[in-house]
């Protein structure tokens, strides 16, 4: 039994190596550059918190900061009030429709993000065919592109499979005898929904939420196509220091204080879920 | 205690994918019964409950609660609660919050809420546990919560889907008392589904025997237990011997080749019937004093009592020649392949019958290459076999050119043949080597093949009888020569529970008095 546990666990070291090599090493390096004074060499360096000052101090950057946050946000916002309804439904379907249904919003995915994020630039375009059918309604010709509406719009339609997929995965493990006792104790579909479904349904929920935040929170090409350079975000800033500016020690920086928010946010979420359940362990 | 109906089911039809799981149910369950729905898996009995409770449709037919017809009503709305075969407790409410949710939908004020439920805490005896996550509960306190969440709504009838499925032997035991006490109290009517026969005994006022979606019997357990309607519900419940008579008249009963005065009456003249004795209700006495007389079998200590075999009528009986020889496998000249086979009897009206296949089996006739082990298939086999007795050579070929000579024996083989026991034994002598006997993985069912054992109802020829051999060699160390086999069916054999200690092997009487014989009709597949 040791010796097999030993061949496990030295199987275990390619992992460990990769996982140092590609993930902790370069955390490690952004966070020794966001505190470090640009052009060091790694021999000889001098340990500064510029950076962050330079940041705090700026009112721009935190407005960008407030705006990303704010956008991610209301993407979140949006895609649980559309996500949760259609998992719901999904969930409800017999397990062959279930199954065509996960499909079809997978499969969107299999294509590029952002070969699908420059089609939704030809669709909002001047002449495209969202301004055509807006004039048909009688909607006059608003500009769509390059607008707040056009990031979001992006960002929904990019994030709202993820947000999808967690919710329907938690309702479809539900215990059907739990919808049956609910009934059977009184309670009609609407409460058993208020009361059972969406209690249980949290988790999922929280995953779903996590998923579609971080990554609106930190997108970049997003707000650079369908905003056109007039919508900036905080990815955009720190792309620009990165491969405009050529300052990798702020670009550090900003990534550092993204990362941290986030986290705080992240156990926010997590501590919230916690009190929801009561304490008690996910099923 | 005469009851008021509460519950009406009218003729009940529900299928599901084409497969009909209730053929026609008609039901009536009064106030304050326990009623048990009993029976395997698969006869219908939970899809009945469901159908109560409102979780699934009837096809057709009418459930009528309380006068009313309530087939349309939501579970919602139905005056009843159930309890769920793995309890569907809610996992994100803690214990009060579990008892607490039907009182909570219906509105009922804070205070109002706070008393019952610790009024049900107390019924169950889980008081102090209301603030407990349900999850980190035993099985059995996880029982009483949904029981307690189930009755706290004061339902008209509580239903319980084989509550106690889940929970060891002792669990059981208590909960079964525990349950019992609970609908004694409360006094509504329980309706509890489960296939162990014993729990339906224990807990019933009325149990209900289903089979296969049909009711095979409505009674209170001593009816159930005592006076059997038909062979399965006497199989169902509790140990019973059963055996094939015929009634001759009114309280007469003729089985086993002997006539009884019985209890029972009603039955056609000599109307073919199922005979079922407790083996509590058997006694054993001298052979004298006995009804019957037989040899004890076997003698196995229950704990409480003893249960005795005995043989009341012995098996048939037949014995044939085994002739073991030296395999005398025939190897081609190359030495790449061997070929074996032995020389068979055949039974003259079996001689039609014969094939190239059957020849093969019975003459267990292979071919293989004796270095690689592979098998090579036997291409050509030549017989000549006419309809009368005597001796026909058979030759086996392989396409490689090998090939063995062996010999039919076309014998007109008489079988033994039993009145009394309704039952006839056949075998033929017949030939094996030493190898195949060593070699074999079940012996006995082989040297039965290779016998052509066989044993059959006298009454009905395609039924076929179960066979055992007897041999007194011991097959590791077996050598050329003639052994003697003897082939016999079981006999008529009596379970009977006593607490005296009885030794095998002696004969003996059994007696047992006319009320304890209970006649059945046969039953109609």
């Amino acid at each position: 039994m040791v010796i097999i546990m030993k061949k496990f666990s030295q199987m275990a070291i390619p992992y460990i190596v990769w996982s140092v090599l590609m993930l902790v090493l370069p955390m490690a390096l952004i966070a020794f550059y966001s505190i470090t004074q640009q052009g060091n060499s790694i021999i000889s360096f001098s340990i500064t918190l510029e950076h962050y000052i330079k940041f705090f101090t700026d009112a721009d950057f935190l407005i960008i900061l407030w705006r990303s946050l704010w956008i991610a946000f209301k993407t979140t916002i949006i895609c649980l009030l559309i996500g949760y309804p259609v998992a719901y439904y999904i969930s409800h379907c017999k397990e062959r429709m279930q199954n065509i249904l996960v499909f079809c919003i997978t499969m969107p995915m299999w294509i590029n993000m952002l070969v699908r994020t420059y089609a939704w630039i030809g669709l909002l375009s001047k002449d495209g065919l969202m301004q055509k059918l807006l004039s048909l309604l009688g909607l006059g010709n608003a500009e769509l592109l390059y607008t707040e509406g056009a990031v979001l719009l992006g960002m929904v339609y990019n994030f709202l499979p993820f947000m999808i997929l967690q919710i329907n995965t938690t309702l479809c493990k539900m215990d059907d005898s739990l919808l049956e006792a609910s009934a059977d104790l009184g309670a009609d579909p609407v409460q058993t929904f208020y009361r059972v479904t969406l209690p249980l349904s949290i988790p999922g929920v929280i995953n779903g939420i996590t998923l579609v935040f971080l990554p609106a929170v930190s997108s970049f090409f997003i707000p650079k196509l369908l905003g056109g350079g007039k919508y900036f975000l905080i990815g955009n800033v720190i792309e620009n220091q990165f491969i405009t500016v050529g300052e990798w020690n702020f670009g550090s920086a900003i990534s550092m204080i993204i990362a941290v928010i986030m986290m705080v946010l992240m156990m926010c979420v997590h501590k919230a879920e916690v009190r929801n359940n009561g304490g008690k362990g996910e099923t | 205690m005469k009851e008021k109906k509460l519950i009406e089911f009218r003729n009940i039809v529900k299928s599901f994918d084409g497969q009909i799981v209730l053929k026609g149910v008609n039901l009536d369950i009064y106030e304050n019964e326990f009623v048990t729905l009993l029976g395997p898996s698969g006869c219908g009995k939970t899809t009945l409950l469901r159908i109560l409770g409102g979780f699934i449709d009837a096809d057709e037919g009418k459930i009528i609660f309380k006068g009313e017809e309530v087939n349309h009503i939501p579970p919602y709305r139905r005056e009843l609660n159930t309890v769920f075969q793995k309890y569907a407790l809610f996992p994100h409410l803690n214990v009060y919050e579990n008892i607490a949710f039907g009182l909570k939908i219906n509105k009922l004020s804070k205070d109002v809420i706070d008393q019952k439920v610790m009024k049900m805490l107390k019924l169950i005896g889980l008081e102090g546990f209301e603030g407990k996550n349900i999850t980190l509960l035993s099985g059995g306190q996880q029982q009483r919560v949904a029981i307690a969440r189930a009755l706290v709504n004061e339902p008209k009838v509580l239903l319980l889907d084989e509550p106690l499925a889940a929970l060891d032997l002792k669990l059981r035991k208590e909960m079964q008392y525990e349950l019992k006490r609970i609908q004694q109290e409360v006094g509504i009517t329980f309706i509890f589904v489960t296939h162990d026969q014993e729990e339906a005994l224990t807990m019933s006022d009325k149990i209900v025997v289903m089979k296969n979606g049909e009711i095979q019997q409505v009674g209170t357990p001593q009816e159930i237990y005592n006076e059997p309607a038909n062979r399965y519900v006497a199989n169902f419940i509790g140990e019973s011997n059963i055996i094939p008579g015929v009634m001759l008249k009114d309280y007469k009963v003729w089985f086993d080749d002997i006539a009884f005065e019985c209890v029972d009456f009603g039955f056609k003249e000599k109307e073919p019937v199922d005979v079922v004795i407790r083996p509590e209700d058997i006694d054993i006495v001298s052979r004298e004093n006995g009804k019957m007389t037989g040899e004890v079998l076997s003698v196995l200590f229950k704990g409480v009592h003893y249960e005795v075999m005995v043989e009341t009528i012995p098996g048939t009986q037949v014995t044939v020649n085994m002739q073991v020889v030296k395999s005398h496998d025939v190897i081609s000249a190359d030495g790449k392949e061997k070929i074996s086979a032995t020389n068979f009897y055949v039974d003259l009206e079996d001689v039609k019958k014969l094939d190239d296949k059957e020849v093969v089996a019975r003459s267990n006739a292979q071919a293989w290459n004796p270095e690689t082990d592979d098998y090579i298939s036997i291409s050509k086999i030549e017989f000549d076999v006419k309809e009368e007795e005597g001796q026909y050579p058979v030759l086996f070929s392989t396409s490689g050119g090998t090939s063995i000579e062996r010999t039919i024996f076309v014998v007109n083989q008489p079988f033994v043949s039993n009145e009394k026991a309704n039952e006839a034994v056949m075998a033929f002598n017949f030939q094996t080597t030493v190898e195949e006997i060593k070699e074999s993985l079940a012996l006995d069912t082989d040297i039965k093949t290779w016998a052509n054992a066989q044993a059959w109802k006298l009454s009905d020829e395609s039924q076929s009888v179960d066979i055992s051999a007897y041999y007194d060699f011991e097959p590791q160390s077996v050598t050329e020569g003639t052994y003697r086999i003897t082939f016999s069916t079981t006999g008529r054999v009596f379970k009977i529970h006593t607490t005296d200690y009885i030794k095998e092997g002696q004969e003996v009487g059994l007696t047992f008095f006319p009320e304890d014989i209970h006649v059945m009709s046969k039953m109609v597949f």
